[in-house]
């Protein structure tokens, strides 16, 4: 489970780092009425089976796409995306270990999810897009928290 | 005359204690003045995907000491390029950048401090506060042949914690160990400190 896979990740750091800017950057989303990672049909209908590979490649859909896309300006704002984003490659790399002893496996349905996700973001401008999705990493990190939290009860 | 180029800092290097990260560098000797510093980093993620990107640490912009501490910056466990220039009025030295990055993970872990008290019949012990990160794993002993050892995970440190109740005249040892979850390391265990029911701490 995904438990196993992120015993190692302080994930109260992470939100914790998020939450001291979330308000500031949802501030800079300009499209309130769109959702880039639906939260009611795209993570929440996620089958247990499939978290493991739904977070590794939402994990390089931040990593690959999201940070790289966003300018900040503000380096108080900036220290805290890059914990998060260090935070993330970190989180990858131990995703990566799981996958190499086969308890991370990919079905359709994982990838179906993700794709939906990188379609919304395409359906935005690029930098909208990505501050949209820096916006919702809190919708991204419960997701986790509960699936690390349902493993380990 | 040719105006003199403000030399870049050098001897960049880093000391970790218990996930506390300190940079150090030589000074710039400017006779009569006061020269500045400033230090930033990049995690992996900058360097691999967006290099260009050079963070301002939390803590040392233009500040006289020749030392930063960098432990609100490093929150990943991964490598760390670090740098600093000197500052003198308008004028700036080159970046020096620290030659190896830096990983948490290589911080050095001491074995925790602990203070034993008896409360009556119950040994109580206070572990030394390392920060939220620590955690500490405790073994405690009844002091007498073919003693089996008893541990507990202590999850802070900083509280009072009752150990055990202990029989009367009997002696009980005690030593401990920190936790770090997020580099996944342990320290070697502290020196065991054994107490008796009705006398003073004793050495090993």
């Amino acid at each position: 489970g995904l438990r196993r896979c992120l015993i190692s990740t302080d994930m109260h750091h992470i939100e914790e780092s998020f939450q001291e800017i979330k308000r500031a950057i949802q501030a800079q989303d300009t499209f309130q009425n769109v959702t880039i990672l639906s939260t009611s049909e795209t993570l929440q209908s996620v089958k247990p089976s499939d978290t493991c590979c739904v977070t590794k490649n939402l994990l390089a859909f931040y990593v690959d796409r999201v940070f790289k896309d966003h300018r900040e300006p503000n380096p108080r704002i900036l220290r805290k995306i890059s914990s998060i984003a260090n935070a993330f490659l970190y989180m990858q790399r131990t995703l990566r270990r799981c996958q190499e002893q086969r308890r991370c496996h990919c079905r359709q349905e994982a990838t179906n999810a993700t794709r939906i996700v990188h379609d919304n973001y395409d359906q935005l401008e690029i930098r909208s897009a990505a501050v949209k999705s820096l916006g919702e990493l809190d919708v991204f990190l419960a997701w986790i928290d509960k699936h690390h939290q349902d493993t380990s009860a | 005359g040719a105006v003199a180029i403000l030399p870049a800092p050098q001897n960049l290097s880093v000391h970790s204690t218990n996930m506390k990260h300190l940079l150090i560098w030589s000074p710039v000797i400017i006779p009569g003045e006061t020269v500045y510093y400033s230090v930033e980093y990049q995690g992996e993620y900058e360097s691999l995907y967006t290099s260009h990107v050079w963070i301002p640490s939390s803590w040392c912009s233009l500040m006289e000491e020749p030392e930063c501490d960098v432990t609100d910056d490093i929150t990943a466990t991964v490598p760390y390029n670090l740098r600093v220039r000197a500052t003198l009025g308008s004028q700036s030295s080159a970046w020096s950048t620290l030659t190896q990055p830096f990983n948490r993970n290589s911080t050095i872990l001491t074995p925790p401090g602990m203070e034993l008290t008896k409360d009556g019949f119950h040994l109580v012990i206070e572990l030394e506060d390392l920060g939220p990160q620590f955690e500490f794993l405790v073994a405690y002993w009844k002091r007498e042949a073919g003693a089996k050892e008893h541990v507990k995970t202590v999850s802070s440190g900083g509280i009072p914690l009752h150990l055990v109740t202990m029989e009367p005249g009997a002696a009980y040892c005690v030593k401990a160990q920190t936790f770090v979850k997020a580099i996944g390391r342990h320290s070697a265990f502290s020196q065991a400190e054994c107490v008796e029911v009705q006398g003073e701490v004793l050495p090993l």
